[in-house]
C-alpha cells in the first residue's frame, strides 16, 4: 500500500534524470501505471476496515480508507487523463512539467492518506510548489501579478490553518485522525470556533468560496490547459475532501453549528454570483471557471449540512466535477491551441469545420448540465433535495444552479460551434482527445446510471457526527 | 583532547603552514581541525576547563558544537574560492576563522559571565578583521570600521550589563546568579537593568531590531565568503547563549522581559521582511531576512527547555549558505540582484539548491525550514499566541521576498549560459540540499 503514494514520487524524479525526447511517453506511462498499482489494490481492498501503512516517518503515518481511495483513485485517473490530453501538445515534451505533475499527484496522494493533521498540512503546502513552478513556467503571466496573487491567497489560507493545527495539536494533544475524532472539542467553546474558522479560511480560499474567488479566474486564464486542469480537476478537491473527512467530523458540535450557515450562505451567493457572472463572460475559460465556482458553491454547501447521506452525494458531485472541468477545459484548450483566441465573440462555425470536436464537446456540455443518466443528475437532484429539507429558501436559491447553467453552458456552446463561420481551418481531435472525451462520458454515464457503487463504498468510512 | 583547543592549534598550524603559501594544505588544516573538534565535541562531551581558578565549566552540548564546526566546515568550503585568491593571505582567513570558531563555542552556552565575555571578543574580533579583507573595495573598509565600533560600543553595554549583575549579585557564576535572583535579588534595579544592557548587547550580536541597523552595512561590505561565516555562525553562538542566559538564568523575571523579548520579535520579522522587499542587493537582502531570522529564532526564550531552536538554526543556516554559495558561484563578489535573473539555469545543481533553499527559508514543506519554523512556534504558542500569529502574518510577507527571489532566478533566459562549478562548492550545495530535504526523515 505505501508504494501507492511512492509510485509517483518514485516517478517524478526518474523523469527529471530520463531525456525529454521520450518524456511524454514517461509521463502516461508513469501515471498509467500508478493508476493500475491502484485499481489492483481496490480489487483486494476491504472498504469497512482502515488500512494504516507508513514510510518511517516519526510524526505522519498514513491509513487508507474508502473515502481517501475515491480520491486517490480520482487523482490517479485525472493524472493519467492530463497526460493523454495533452499528448499532442508542446507542454508534455517539457520534463519538467511532466516531473512536476507527478510531483503534485505524489501531494496529492499523501493528503488523501495521511492520518496526522500534521501531515494534512505538510502535504497540502507541498503542493504549493509544483503547482507554483508549473504556472511560473508555463503560465502566461504578465508581470507576475495574478501568479503573487494567487500565492499571497493561498498562503494566507495555509498560515490560518497551520495556526489552527498547532492550537488543536496543543489544546488536544493529539494528532491521529481517530484521537482528534475521539477528542471532545465542544468544551473549547469560542476557542474550537476559532480554529474551525482557521481550517475554513484555508479551504473557503481553495474551493473558492464567494468572497475568496478572486484569484480564480485570473489564474485560471493565464495557466496553461494543463495547470488549469490541475487546479480545478484535483486541488481544488483537497479542500472538499479536508471538509470532508477532517473538519466537520472534529468540529462537529458548537464550532460546526456556528460555522455552518454563514458557509451554506457563501456557497449560495457563490452559486448564483458565479452562474450570473459567467453568462456575461466573453472569455472562455474565464467563462468555465465561473462556472466551476458555481458548482462547488452547491457542493461545499451540501458538505456542510452534515449529514451522511448528503455528503455521500457530495463525493458523487465532486468527481462528476472532475469529469466536467476536465472536460471543459480540455475543450477550451482545444480552441485556444487551433485559433489562438478564447473570446467568444471571435469564434463561430467550428462544427461545420470540426464535426467530432463539435459532438464531443455537446457531449460534455450535456454532462455539465446534468442531464439524467449522468452522474450530476444524481449528485444535484440529492444536494438540491438536502437543501430543501434543510430550508426552503435555501433550495430554491441553490436551484437556480440548474436553469442558469443552462444559459452559460448552452450559450458558449451556441457561440463556439453555431453560427458564422468567421475561421477557416480547424484541425478535428487527435485520438488523443478522442479517447479523453470518451473515457470521461463512460464515467459519467456510468456513474449516473449506478451512482450506489460509488457513494456506497464512500459510505464505510464517513463517521456519524457527533451531536 | 577538547574542541577548542583541537580548533585552536589547528588554527596556529595553519598560520605556520601558510608560510610555504600553498592553499590546498591551509585548507586541509583547516578542514581536519574542525573535523577534529567536531569528532572530540561528539565523543568526549561537555568540555571543562583547565582554568582552575574559574573551575568553570563550559557546558556547551555537543550538537551545538558539531553544528558550529559544521558551519564553518560549508562556509570555509564555500568560500574557499575567495580566500585563495590571495594566497599569501589564505591560512590567516582560516586560522582567523577558527580563531573566531573557538570564541563561538566559547560563548554558545556560558556557564561563567567572565569566560562568556572574553568568548564574545574572541568570536568579534577576527570578524572585524575578515570583513575588511576586501583592500580594494571601499564599501569594505566602511563595513569594517562601522562593524568595529558599534560592535565595541555593543561589547560595552553588554560589559556594563554584566557588571551591574555582578554588583547585585555578587558573582559571575551563573548558577549563583541564578539562585540569588531567584530569592528576589531580580526585583532591584540595579539586576534588572543589568539584564535589560545584557538583551541590548545580545540584540546587537544577533541583529535583531532595534539594534539591527549595522547589518545591511556590514554585510554588503564584506564579500560572500566572508558572508556565509558571519550571517551563521555568530548567530548560532549568539542565539544559543541568549537562550541560556535568559531562559535559564533570568527565568525568574521572565515576565518582566518576556513583552520586551516579544516586541523585539515582531519588530524584526516586519521590518527585516518588508524591507528586504524593495532591495536591490543580493546581500542587503540576506541582512534583512537575517534579521528578521533573528526575531524569529528569540521565540525560543519563550519556553524554558528549549531544543527546538536546533532545526531552525540548522535549517536557516544551510539555507543561507546555499544562497550565498549560488551568489559567489554567479560571480566573483557580485552583488547585485538583476544578475540572480536566470541563474537557476546557469547550472543544474544551482538551480535544485536555490529552489530549496528559498522555500525552506519561506517555510513551506517538507523543507528543513518549515520544520524548524514549526517547532519554534509549537513551543512557543501556548505562552505567546499572539506574538506567535503576528509571526505568522510576518512569515506570509517573509514567503513573498524569497519568492520574488525564486522567481528571477528562475526566470528562463533567452540564450543559456552555463557556468562551472568549483568541485567544493558543488559540495557544499550538495549538502545543504540534502540536509534540506532530508529533515523529513530526522523529524
Amino acid at each position: 500500500m505505501a508504494l501507492i503514494i511512492l509510485l509517483p514520487l518514485a516517478f517524478s524524479l526518474l523523469a527529471w534524470f530520463l531525456p525529454s525526447s521520450i518524456t511524454r511517453i514517461v509521463g502516461l506511462i508513469s501515471s498509467f501505471a500508478t493508476l493500475t498499482w491502484s485499481v489492483m489494490q481496490l480489487l483486494s481492498f476491504d472498504p469497512e476496515n482502515t488500512l494504516y501503512f507508513d514510510l518511517g516517518l516519526r510524526m505522519v503515518r498514513f491509513s487508507m480508507d474508502s473515502l481517501g481511495f475515491t480520491m486517490v483513485l480520482l487523482t490517479n485517473a485525472v493524472i493519467f487523463l492530463i497526460f493523454l490530453a495533452n499528448f499532442q501538445r508542446s507542454i508534455v515534451h517539457d520534463k519538467r512539467f511532466t516531473a512536476l505533475t507527478l510531483l503534485m499527484q505524489f501531494g496529492l496522494v499523501g493528503i488523501f492518506t495521511s492520518n496526522s493533521i500534521l501531515g494534512f498540512y505538510i502535504f497540502w503546502e507541498l503542493t504549493l510548489l509544483p503547482v507554483f513552478l508549473i504556472l511560473f513556467w508555463f503560465g502566461a503571466f504578465e508581470k507576475q501579478k495574478a501568479l503573487l496573487q494567487f500565492f499571497l491567497y493561498t498562503l494566507l489560507g495555509s498560515l490560518a490553518m497551520l495556526l489552527s493545527v498547532i492550537g488543536l495539536m496543543h489544546l488536544t494533544n493529539q494528532q491521529s485522525y481517530e484521537a482528534l475524532l475521539a477528542a471532545d472539542l465542544n468544551q473549547l467553546g469560542n476557542t474550537g470556533i476559532w480554529l474551525m474558522g482557521g481550517f475554513l479560511l484555508a479551504f473557503a480560499i481553495k474551493i473558492p468560496l464567494f468572497p475568496f474567488h478572486t484569484w480564480q479566474a485570473e489564474t485560471y486564464t493565464k495557466a496553461p490547459t494543463a495547470g488549469t486542469m490541475l487546479l480545478s480537476a484535483l486541488m481544488l478537491k483537497m479542500a472538499l475532501f479536508g471538509l470532508i473527512k477532517w473538519v466537520l467530523p472534529i468540529f462537529a458540535g458548537t464550532a460546526l453549528d456556528f460555522w455552518r450557515w454563514p458557509i451554506i450562505v457563501l456557497g449560495l451567493i457563490g452559486i448564483i454570483y458565479g452562474a450570473v457572472i459567467a453568462i456575461k463572460q466573453q472569455d472562455l475559460k474565464t467563462l468555465f471557471a465561473y462556472a466551476s465556482l458555481s458548482h462547488l458553491g452547491l457542493i461545499a454547501a451540501g458538505i456542510m449540512l452534515g449529514d451522511n447521506a448528503t455528503t455521500k452525494t457530495a463525493m458523487l458531485q465532486i468527481v462528476n466535477h472532475s469529469i466536467v472541468a476536465l472536460g471543459l477545459f480540455l475543450a477550451a484548450g482545444i480552441v485556444e491551441q487551433r485559433l489562438k483566441t478564447r473570446d467568444l465573440s471571435a469564434l463561430g462555425g467550428i462544427a461545420k469545420i470540426a464535426p467530432r470536436f463539435a459532438f464531443w464537446f455537446a457531449v460534455l456540455t450535456f454532462i455539465s448540465l446534468s442531464v439524467p443518466f449522468t452522474a450530476g443528475f444524481i449528485g444535484e437532484f440529492f444536494l438540491l433535495k438536502s437543501l430543501f429539507s434543510a430550508h426552503a429558501l435555501t433550495g430554491v436559491l441553490a436551484s437556480t444552479t440548474l436553469i442558469l447553467g443552462a444559459v452559460y453552458m448552452l450559450r458558449a456552446y451556441q457561440d463556439t460551434m453555431f453560427g458564422p463561420t468567421q475561421i477557416s481551418t480547424f484541425a478535428d481531435l487527435h485520438w488523443s482527445e478522442i479517447s479523453v472525451f470518451a473515457i470521461l462520458t463512460i464515467a459519467a454515464i456510468y456513474l449516473g446510471l449506478s451512482p450506489q457503487c460509488l457513494t456506497e463504498f464512500v459510505g464505510h468510512s464517513l463517521v456519524q457526527l457527533k451531536p | 583532547m577538547d574542541s577548542i583547543v583541537i580548533i585552536f592549534i589547528a588554527g596556529l598550524i595553519g598560520l605556520f603552514a601558510g608560510m610555504r603559501k600553498q592553499t590546498t594544505l591551509s585548507l586541509i588544516v583547516a578542514i581536519l581541525g574542525l573535523i577534529g573538534g567536531g569528532l572530540a565535541a561528539y565523543f568526549r562531551g561537555t568540555y571543562i576547563s583547565p582554568i582552575q581558578s574559574y573551575a568553570a565549566q563550559v557546558p556547551t552540548p555537543p550538537m551545538v558544537i558539531l553544528l558550529l564546526c559544521g558551519v564553518t566546515l560549508l562556509a570555509i568550503l564555500g568560500g574557499y574560492q575567495r580566500y585563495k585568491q590571495d594566497p599569501e593571505h589564505t591560512s590567516d582567513y582560516f586560522a582567523l576563522i577558527l580563531f573566531s570558531l573557538c570564541g563561538a563555542i566559547l560563548m554558545a552556552v556560558p556557564s561563567d559571565l567572565m569566560l562568556f565575555f572574553i568568548g564574545l571578543e574572541i568570536l568579534s574580533i577576527p570578524i572585524y578583521v575578515l570583513v575588511g579583507i576586501e583592500k580594494g573595495s571601499s564599501l569594505s573598509a566602511e563595513a569594517a570600521i562601522k562593524y568595529f565600533f558599534t560592535g565595541s560600543f555593543a561589547s560595552a553595554i553588554m560589559l556594563f550589563g554584566i557588571a551591574l549583575l555582578y554588583g547585585a549579585t555578587g558573582s559571575f557564576q551563573l548558577v549563583e546568579i541564578q539562585s540569588n535572583l531567584a530569592i528576589g535579588i531580580w526585583q532591584s534595579p540595579m539586576a534588572m537593568i543589568g539584564s535589560l544592557f545584557i538583551l541590548a548587547g545580545f540584540a546587537f550580536k544577533i541583529g535583531a531590531v532595534p539594534f539591527h541597523f549595522w547589518g545591511p552595512d556590514v554585510y554588503q561590505g564584506a564579500s560572500n565568503a566572508v558572508l556565509m561565516y558571519m550571517s551563521t555562525v555568530v548567530k548560532i553562538a549568539g542565539i544559543y547563549a541568549v537562550i541560556y542566559v535568559f531562559a535559564m538564568v533570568f527565568r525568574d523575571s521572565y515576565f518582566f522581559w518576556i513583552d520586551l523579548v516579544s516586541l523585539i520579535i515582531v519588530a524584526s520579522i516586519f521590518y527585516g521582511y518588508i524591507t528586504a522587499w524593495k532591495q536591490t542587493s543580493f546581500r542587503r537582502l540576506i541582512a534583512y531576512s537575517s534579521i528578521a531570522n533573528a526575531g524569529l529564532m528569540l521565540f525560543s526564550l519563550a519556553d524554558a527547555n528549549n531544543t527546538n531552536v536546533f532545526f531552525f538554526v540548522l535549517a536557516y543556516a544551510v539555507s543561507s549558505i546555499a544562497l550565498v554559495v549560488s551568489n559567489q558561484a554567479n560571480g566573483e563578489n557580485s552583488d547585485e540582484l538583476s544578475a540572480w535573473e536566470g541563474l537557476a539555469w546557469k547550472h543544474p545543481l544551482l538551480g535544485v539548491s536555490i529552489v530549496l533553499a528559498l522555500f525552506s527559508l519561506a517555510g513551506i514543506p517538507p523543507m528543513a525550514g518549515f520544520f524548524g519554523k514549526f517547532f519554534l512556534l509549537w513551543a512557543a504558542a501556548p505562552n505567546l499566541p499572539y506574538t506567535t500569529i503576528l509571526a505568522l502574518i510576518g512569515s506570509v510577507i517573509g514567503a513573498f521576498v524569497y519568492l520574488r527571489l525564486l522567481l528571477l532566478a528562475l526566470k528562463k533566459p533567452s540564450v543559456s549560459i552555463r557556468i562551472e562549478l568549483p568541485i567544493e562548492q558543488s559540495i557544499v550545495l550538495i549538502i545543504c540540499s540534502v540536509l534540506t530535504i532530508g529533515a523529513i526523515f530526522i523529524i
